[in-house]
């Protein structure tokens, strides 16, 4: 980094850019919370308005399951966010590993209401928080318990309890409900991990 | 070794979920997985045999809870799902054979109902019910009509000739009066079900069924119109099919029958191909590829090809209670899942054993596929109604190679050899030095000892002590037994005729005993003729009359009328009476 864009990275011209990693399991709603977390929606920075409630309905209803990867960037008040949202399908899960050096914090969105397969989430986890690439390294980790307006969602100390959140001690995480098609709970997460980049670059 | 680590057990499955309270009674039969809704998440569907008599419901499970539920109005004998037209969305229809019927549901409501075909009757059978109906003949001439055609006709009674033949005499009547109007039927039941897949070998191609019936017939029903397509028969009854193939181009129907045969049948034949006999009856009956995997009854799990040669044969741990196939087609993954009584899922490829699954019940019903969004799931319900839900790794592998290899178990016991001490080097050595006095000095004692027993033996003999007759016409075996505590004691005789076909009369029994201590009611009776073979137990009650604790022998003597040497002598020491001490 150049003392110039040190200086305007100091001014808030230029934001600093960080790579994040988006996981969970397929059909967890990873596409539709980075989908959310877009330029173009407008609820991290105002009240929800009649015309962006428009938009975010024509956005939701075309998000396909994701093949392979997708690479989408968008803003917070101090950061520029490259997300790879990649896809939780089975046989696309082992090219997660492949991208674990380059980002700077991981989001794990988990489906709250699918409890048959948290124990699958919880194997994910583990093989993550385990691989040589992440281990030694204090990522940030957010949790997204998605899905929480589904009538059998899992409440927030549940959905910890079953993935044995507390056992993550080197690292500093943090799990909020979430429900990304009316992106509730986004802003308080990404606020969490903009903070945590921040301290932990400097 | 045998047990595998339960640690690499572990690392293969993920327990996603156990409820030792489902209430889930079933077979693998009556179990499917299918997506009922076509929004890419499959349900289980489960035929819920309830106790068997009632509490019979179609289960439908989505994720870890129960999503709906049908009654079902009879026990359920097999349940598929399968893809009756091609309208979209792809949504199954849930066939449920129970009866005659297989009753279809689409979206989870009845939509159709199919009964088999009636049987042929028997014309005479006919006859004899519309003369009863016509009032020709009374109920005892029909009785008799009908028990001829049920000895003569190849064709058999109805059931309701049966039932009629089995009616007692006053009962007739009504019973003749409440049926004689109706036209005899002869109905069947469907003992097992299959899907055959009609042109195409897609996932979501259409679907025919394929219906064992207890009267040895195989059908193959056309999936949208539910006509019968193709009839075969089998030498005996169905009680379990596997079906691959496509109707229109080739098929095998494997049928497991009740006679313990396998019976192999193909397009264009209505009779069975192949035939494969097994020394015990198939438990349960799973296809692999080119190969047929059998269960058996007596502990085995048996491999064979298409043509019925036999392959392999694996002796399992315990009885076969189900079987199951797992096949995950993105890995290019097949095994034979089998449930053993003792409360292990074994996982076989080929006749290698690659991996033990132990659950906390005895499973019966196992189905591995896609459950809910995850391909490689698998489901077992257990005897005492739960259910468990596990779920393949990702990252597992299996290896190829025999998971309990190596010698038996038994090889490795340490014999348990005695050891020598100083002692028995001390008495080897005097041996050595003083073998022949050694030798000397026993025979003498030797013969001394062949003496005295002669004499004795003689001596017993002469006075007839023993307890055993030798005598020819008379073999005799007696012995005597003791009970109580005193005073009075209840003496058994139990006397037996050892001889091969002869019976022996007029035996008499005396008692000689010290008639100051002891008193018997009867000293001397008769015995009644003693059959060959036979134990009889006499019974004589001994009052004890000395009450300084005293104990004496009475002596038993089984005599011959007009001799007056004992046949048979036995002596009986008495106990102390304990009952006059404690008084």
């Amino acid at each position: 980094m150049g003392l110039l864009d040190k200086l305007s990275g100091w001014l808030g011209l230029k934001k600093k850019e960080v790579n994040v990693l988006c996981l969970g399991l397929d059909n967890s709603g990873k596409t539709t919370i980075i989908n959310q977390l877009k330029p173009s929606n407008q609820s991290l920075f105002g009240p929800l308005s009649d015309d962006w409630k428009h938009v975010s309905q024509t956005q939701t209803q075309d998000i396909v399951p994701t093949i392979g990867f997708n690479i989408e960037k968008f803003k917070s008040s101090s950061l520029s966010f490259t997300v790879f949202d990649m896809s939780g399908q089975s046989r696309y899960r082992n090219l997660w590993e492949h991208y674990y050096k380059e980002s700077h914090a991981i989001i794990f969105v988990i489906d709250s209401g699918d409890k048959l397969r948290m124990v699958v989430a919880k194997e994910e986890l583990d093989t993550l928080l385990n691989h040589q690439d992440i281990r030694s390294r204090r990522l940030p980790v957010l949790f997204f318990a998605n899905k929480s307006d589904l009538r059998e969602a899992m409440s927030l100390v549940k959905v910890s309890q079953l993935l044995c959140l507390e056992n993550i001690k080197d690292k500093p995480w943090h799990i909020c409900a979430s429900n990304a098609v009316k992106g509730e709970g986004l802003l308080e997460g990404v606020d969490w991990l903009q903070d945590h980049i921040k301290t932990m670059k400097t | 070794m045998t047990s595998v680590p339960s640690g690499s057990e572990s690392s293969k499955w993920l327990d996603a979920h156990y409820d030792p309270v489902a209430n889930l009674y079933t077979f693998s039969s009556c179990i499917a997985l299918a997506d009922l809704h076509g929004d890419g998440e499959n349900k289980l569907v489960v035929g819920d045999l309830g106790t068997g008599s009632c509490n019979m419901k179609l289960k439908v499970y989505r994720g870890t809870g129960l999503m709906s539920e049908n009654t079902l109005l009879d026990l359920p004998t097999g349940l598929v799902s399968f893809l009756m037209d091609q309208h979209e969305p792809r949504t199954p229809a849930i066939a449920v054979a129970s009866g005659p019927f297989i009753y279809v549901y689409k979206n989870l409501r009845p939509y159709f109902k199919f009964t088999l075909p009636p049987l042929e009757v028997n014309a005479l059978e006919q006859d004899v019910w519309n003369q009863a109906r016509e009032e020709m003949i009374d109920p005892l001439s029909l009785k008799e009509m009908l028990e001829g055609i049920r000895d003569k006709a190849d064709v058999p009674l109805s059931v309701r000739s049966l039932r009629f033949l089995m009616l007692d005499p006053q009962d007739t009547e009504a019973f003749v009066n409440l049926h004689k109007a109706q036209p005899i039927q002869r109905q069947t039941v469907i003992t097992c079900i299959g899907t055959l897949k009609k042109n195409m070998a897609d996932e979501d191609a259409v679907s025919c069924l394929v219906i064992g019936t207890e009267s040895k017939d195989v059908y193959i029903l056309d999936p949208e119109a539910f006509t019968i397509l193709s009839k075969m028969s089998v030498p005996s009854a169905p009680t379990q099919m596997d079906v691959t193939g496509q109707f229109d181009v080739e098929f095998r129907i494997t049928v497991a029958c009740r006679n313990g045969n396998i019976y192999i049948l193909r397009r264009d034949s209505p009779k069975p191909k192949y035939c494969i006999e097994l020394s015990s009856h198939p438990v349960g009956l799973v296809r692999m590829g080119k190969s047929v995997v059998v269960g058996c009854a007596q502990e085995t799990l048996q491999g064979f090809t298409q043509k019925g040669k036999k392959l392999w044969t694996a002796c399992l741990p315990a009885p076969v209670t189900t079987m199951g196939v797992m096949d995950l087609p993105t890995r290019g993954f097949q095994a034979v899942l089998v449930g053993l009584a003792n409360c292990e899922v074994h996982l076989y490829r080929d006749k290698n054993l690659i991996s033990t699954i132990k659950t906390p019940d005895v499973v019966t019903s196992i189905c591995f596929g896609r459950y809910g969004r995850e391909d490689g799931t698998l489901i077992m319900t257990t005897k005492g109604g739960g259910l468990i839900v596990k779920i393949l790794k990702r990252t597992a592998v299996f290896d190829d190679r025999d998971s309990a290899p190596g010698p038996p178990l038994a090889q490795s016991i340490r014999l348990n050899i005695p050891k020598k001490t100083k002692l028995y080097v001390d008495q080897t050595m005097r041996e050595r030095e003083n073998a022949v006095a050694m030798h000397r000095a026993f025979q003498m004692d030797l013969s001394r000892l062949r003496l005295a027993a002669a004499r004795a033996y003689v001596k017993a003999l002469e006075s007839s002590l023993t307890p055993m007759s030798s005598s020819l016409s008379e073999p005799l075996k007696m012995n005597a037994v003791v009970q109580g505590l005193g005073p009075s004691f209840k003496l058994t005789l139990n006397i037996q005729n050892t001889a091969a076909c002869r019976p022996v009369m007029n035996l008499a029994i005396s008692f000689l005993y010290d008639e100051s201590l002891y008193s018997m009611k009867t000293a001397f009776f008769k015995i009644p003729l003693l059959v060959p073979g036979l134990n009889y137990p006499i019974d004589t009650f001994v009052e004890c009359l000395s009450d300084k604790g005293i104990s004496d022998i009475i002596k038993v003597f089984v005599l011959r009328e007009g001799k007056s040497a004992p046949l048979l002598t036995a002596h009986i020491n008495m106990p102390v009476s304990e009952g006059l001490a404690l008084n």
